[in-house]
């Protein structure tokens, strides 16, 4: 894929591979995507904790006419654009990354406790995450 | 007069929800206004389990990610850790692996036909598949000890040897015409039809913007199979079956041939293993096994799907993060879309033909 017509109107993306790391604009850029290029299925997000609060999002298209996969990588403070409206699979993904890290999803109105049970405290794949801390499950909050 | 609407439970204990799924139905007397899918029953914590334990403690655990097809998950995790660190595989390790991967494929199609016909009310396929799969059980026991769990790929190649090549030939000779009675039992039996054709209709702008992928997604007319483009498959010849229907027919039928392309492809490995020497391969020594840091990417193409592993490594001996995609994720989730305006007596129906196997969504 040409990608120098999405650098010069997004300037301030790095392109490494097939990774486009972005700061800002996730709406803007995907929606800008999907309309130049091919890319019609949104496979999976990925999210990384990197400690401090902060999460990467790691958006994973993949273009059935070019058979070519593009990963899109943002890195969030506890919140973010919803693309849910865009593509109907990232409520999904949305919805579990919310369960799991915590990182609300403005825009998503289905967001809710997915794995976890819903008066489970804490967001179980963060780093800072206490194991074997019984004040995170169950309990009422007078323990805390 | 007025209208009421009211809300169902179906599951979790129904036993047509495959597992424990629970769908809330809006319903307008048997009109589906709204479906919401409620899951975690089967929540393991896989993914947070894989970043306390090293890389071969994890591996005997990814099999229970989808227990009717644990191969698939034991070779995506294998792959990641060889491609990180630059092992190729021998061509006799690729035919057995693909050989195993075939093997479990139809394993968990012919659950699936039973389980399927089984929700709709037939009792006997059930059994007649059950019988097919036992077979295929059997000789997985006989290989690896053991009859779902089989942990038999390790990074670098394969347990032991491969060995009873003259169980699996049987298997294949007799699968096709058992495969054919099915077919004369079901396929254009009127009252399944009635309860298939044009039920769950799936277009695949759809199936694509809910990222269903798998047969669910062929069975709408996209050419999508990543076996294609597989180091694993390659130099086997197979077909990859596209059907146009995008109903839960389509989607019957599509696994029915799916199932006689993986014979296909184990004759072809087959007669490879036939004739070729004792195993020679250089495993990956476990012990205090590190990646270098980075990100890994794999995927395949699972029974229900397409499965994908993504490991970041910091280059300990323990992932920092390993994520799953599995197929029936999406499939649960386009639910909420494809039940909308049926019946609930269809819901059945269309939800079993999805084929959806609840430890894969829960993780």
């Amino acid at each position: 894929m040409d990608w120098s017509e999405f650098l010069r109107i997004f300037n301030d993306c790095e392109l490494d591979g097939n990774k486009i790391i972005i700061k800002s604009k996730l709406r803007e850029v995907i929606n800008f995507v999907i309309a130049n290029y091919t890319y019609n299925m949104l496979k999976e997000i990925i999210a990384n904790d990197k400690g401090e609060g902060k999460t990467e999002l790691i958006y994973h298209f993949y273009s059935t006419d070019d058979e070519e996969d593009m990963f899109i990588s943002i890195t969030v403070d506890g919140e973010v654009e919803s693309i849910a409206d865009i593509f109907k699979s990232a409520a999904a993904d949305e919805n579990e990354i919310y369960d799991l890290f915590g990182v609300k999803f403005i825009g998503n109105e289905n967001l809710k406790r997915l794995y976890m049970p819903e008066d489970w405290k804490g967001f179980p794949l963060r780093k800072d995450y206490i194991q074997d801390d019984t004040r995170l499950a169950w309990n009422d909050d007078n323990n805390v | 007069m007025t209208i009421t609407t009211f809300k169902l439970n179906l599951g979790p204990q129904h036993p047509s929800t495959h597992g424990v799924l629970r769908l809330v139905l809006e319903l307008e007397g048997e009109k589906i206004l709204s479906c919401e899918p409620d899951i975690g029953y089967l929540h393991r914590g896989m993914e947070k389990m894989a970043e306390r334990i090293s890389y071969i403690q994890y591996l005997p655990t990814v099999d229970r990610i989808d227990y009717l097809a644990g191969c698939f998950y034991s070779e995506l995790l294998c792959r990641i850790v060889e491609n990180a660190l630059g092992v190729e595989l021998p061509d006799k390790v690729r035919a057995i692996r693909v050989m195993l991967l075939e093997l479990n494929r139809i394993a968990s199609h012919l659950l699936w036909v039973g389980a399927f016909l089984m929700d709709l009310g037939a009792v006997s396929p059930f059994f007649y598949a059950f019988r097919e799969r036992e077979m295929i059980l059997r000789y997985f026991e006989k290989l690896t000890g053991q009859r779902m769990m089989y942990n038999y790929f390790v990074f670098g190649g394969v347990r032991k040897d491969i060995d009873y090549l003259g169980d699996v030939e049987e298997i294949i000779s007799i699968l096709p015409e058992k495969i054919d009675d099915y077919e004369k039992i079901i396929t254009e039996n009127p009252i399944f039809l009635r309860r298939t054709k044009g039920k769950g209709m799936l277009d695949i702008d759809t199936a694509l913007n809910y990222a269903v992928t798998g047969v669910n997604l062929r069975a709408s007319g996209m050419d999508y199979d990543t076996r294609r483009s597989d180091y694993l498959y390659r130099g086997f010849d197979f077909g990859v079956v596209i059907l146009d229907e995008g109903d839960a027919w389509a989607r019957y039928k599509a696994r029915i041939m799916e199932m006689r392309e993986s014979v296909n492809i184990i004759h072809q490995a087959l007669e490879y293993l036939k004739i070729s020497p004792a195993l020679e391969q250089k495993l990956i020594n476990p012990v205090n096994l590190k990646l270098p840091a980075g990100d890994y990417y794999a995927e395949i193409e699972a029974p229900r799907g397409l499965a994908s592993c993504f490991v970041r490594s910091t280059g300990e001996d323990k992932p920092y993060r390993l994520k799953w995609r599995t197929g029936s994720y999406y499939s649960v989730n386009l639910l909420r879309k494809i039940l909308v305006g049926e019946y609930l007596n269809d819901a059945i129906a269309i939800a079993g033909s999805l084929d959806i196997i609840l430890p894969e969504v829960d993780k």
